[in-house]
């Protein structure tokens, strides 16, 4: 989709004029958050804190070049003001922010605390008895952090069927760590799928059966991603993981994505 | 006072729609009355302290207001990072309620003691540490401060003071002028109060005239009461149940700080572990924590 291709330039531009951010992570999930705003979340970007709207959490905080380039897509804020990207005064840092940007519901940057806090939001929805859903995307990496095991066994045993998380298992660890986590989170008896996390018809067919499952189970679903997709320099180069293009790379990128 | 907390939250249950008590798999039995009435607003989370602060934060998010209650070094000093994103850093407001503070579970050992979660704590933005040692003094400070957009840590110690205090004396942020004197002012917190109290007894009879400030609210501190009490007996004995490094000392040391001619001094664990067992007062007893201890440390303060 050309729309998406625009918001990878998006997120390059941020990257590349500010010097900063991860930009392969980012790239690796763009396509997930797009659909997800686009076809499956409720929200008003007119009124962020709208009572009735779903909860999107990126628990792996790093990748959010991909998170403001959508939000800005769907009018949270002008795209205009993604130029400012981790500039001293700027809304937008290497890490969300939920008390400087509109549509962002929790501040995350250290990892494992993205999803806990989505447990929270869909136990008061339970509380509130409120429809409202809570997605969460949480990383292969960060699944080393034991709270992402402790969230496991909580949701499950609350029976939290509002919940649904994403794995972005872009295996950019895979040198030390591979599993098999469909497998994993069946095991601690949550609903799990897997999908390709850049094939937009079957993330929106993914997502779409699992919202509306009847299961009284959470939620996981494993999205096998390319880290740096759309860019092949940095398509599973960790090289690349913390690091800006030059000018004579960033036009060679600018190229691929025209 | 751990019955009191689950009587408080037996009241507040009934007040407050929005209060939520997550446990980390303690006190379940005590707070029965509140997960009868109350079954969907009681969560024993489990023994997972660092995802219990997430998810009250996510709670907290959503609108509710959470009452966290585990032990106090497990939801303090091993959730720091988890309370300072999570709750500091987000910007909302909720309620850790401590069990097991300083050395009360003296047999125990080590890992069960709690020394820096005042000092932790207090260096975190947002945050407010409230010490009470009396029902009484829980309930009113909580209800003060249940609501108010921070992390307000109650620190619960097993052993309560015998001070007979007015409810009109109980507000948060305002320490207590427990005795006026004018050679020492000696700044206490928690059950110690007691001792210092005795303490002063002996010292009248050695003729040592004790000024006693008794603090419930650590952070904020009521910095007036003690830069007035500290410019007229120009010497200060903090005294407290937590590091000498980062506690309380560390508050009034900050309040006093710019004032000339004041010398301060402090009594609270050291810079060691407390490895024996026993009972809280034989720790207290071990560590100079006791009416004598006291008295004797205010004595060769005064006559150096």
């Amino acid at each position: 989709m050309d729309e998406i291709k625009s918001l990878r330039k998006d997120a390059v531009d941020m990257v590349y004029y500010s010097s900063e951010g991860h930009l392969p992570s980012a790239l690796g999930i763009i396509d997930l958050i797009y659909i997800l705003y686009k076809k499956i979340l409720k929200f008003d970007p007119k009124n962020p804190s709208l009572d009735g709207r779903d909860y999107f959490i990126l628990s792996k905080g790093h990748g959010c070049p991909a998170l403001y380039a959508v939000l800005a897509d769907v009018g949270f804020f002008s795209k205009e003001k993604l130029k400012t990207f981790c500039k001293f005064d700027s809304m937008f840092g290497g890490h969300p922010d939920r008390n400087k940007i509109p549509g962002v519901e929790a501040s995350t940057g250290s990892l494992g605390h993205g999803l806990p806090i989505g447990l929270g939001i869909a136990i008061a929805m339970k509380i509130l008895k409120k429809p409202n859903k809570v997605f969460v995307l949480i990383g292969d990496g960060e699944s080393n952090e034991g709270t992402i095991w402790e969230s496991a066994q909580v949701a499950k045993n609350l029976s939290l069927d509002n919940l649904i998380v994403i794995v972005d298992k872009n295996k950019s660890q895979a040198y030390s760590l591979d599993y098999d986590y469909k497998k994993i989170w069946t095991g601690f008896g949550w609903h799990a799928e897997e999908m390709d996390g850049h094939d937009y018809k079957e993330i929106e067919e993914k997502l779409k059966m699992l919202l509306n499952s009847s299961s009284q189970k959470p939620k996981i679903i494993v999205a096998n991603t390319v880290k740096g997709k759309g860019v092949s320099i940095m398509e599973n180069n960790p090289e690349w993981h913390h690091k800006s293009p030059d000018e004579e790379t960033y036009k060679k990128i600018v190229e691929e994505l025209r | 006072m751990r019955k009191e907390f689950a009587r408080l939250m037996l009241e507040m249950g009934g007040k407050e729609e929005r209060l939520i008590v997550l446990v980390g798999d303690i006190s379940v039995f005590g707070l029965r009355e509140f997960r009868r009435n109350y079954p969907e607003r009681f969560y024993n989370i489990g023994v997972c302290e660092q995802s219990t602060i997430s998810i009250a934060s996510g709670m907290a998010l959503a609108g509710l207001i959470p009452v966290v209650h585990s032990i106090a070094p497990f939801i303090t000093e091993r959730c720091f990072e988890q309370i300072k994103d999570d709750f500091c850093y987000q910007g909302v407001g909720g309620n850790i309620v401590s069990v097991g503070s300083a050395f009360d579970y003296a047999g125990l050992g080590c890992t069960h003691h709690t020394y820096s979660d005042i000092a932790i704590l207090r260096s975190l933005p947002n945050t407010e540490i409230v010490y009470p040692a009396s029902p009484k003094e829980f309930e009113l400070l909580f209800k003060q401060r249940y609501d108010n957009g921070k992390l307000t840590y109650f620190r619960l110690p097993e052993k309560k003071h015998t001070l007979a205090l007015e409810e009109s004396q109980i507000n948060f942020g305002k320490g207590i002028l427990i005795k006026e004197g004018e050679d020492i002012s000696v700044i206490t917190t928690g059950p110690q109060v007691d001792n210092v109290v005795n303490a002063s007894e002996i010292l009248m009879a050695r003729g040592i005239n004790v000024e006693i400030i008794y603090i419930h609210t650590i952070k904020p501190l009521d910095g007036e009461l003690i830069i007035n009490s500290a410019l007229k007996t120009k010497r200060i004995l903090i005294v407290e149940e937590a590091s000498v490094r980062g506690g309380l000392g560390d508050e009034v040391s900050m309040a006093v700080g710019h004032l000339q001619g004041i010398s301060t001094y402090r009594m609270g664990i050291g810079d060691n572990f407390i490895t024996d067992y026993g009972t809280y007062d034989e720790i207290c007893k071990k560590i100079g924590l006791d009416r004598d201890g006291i008295a004797n440390k205010v004595e060769e303060i005064v006559k150096k």
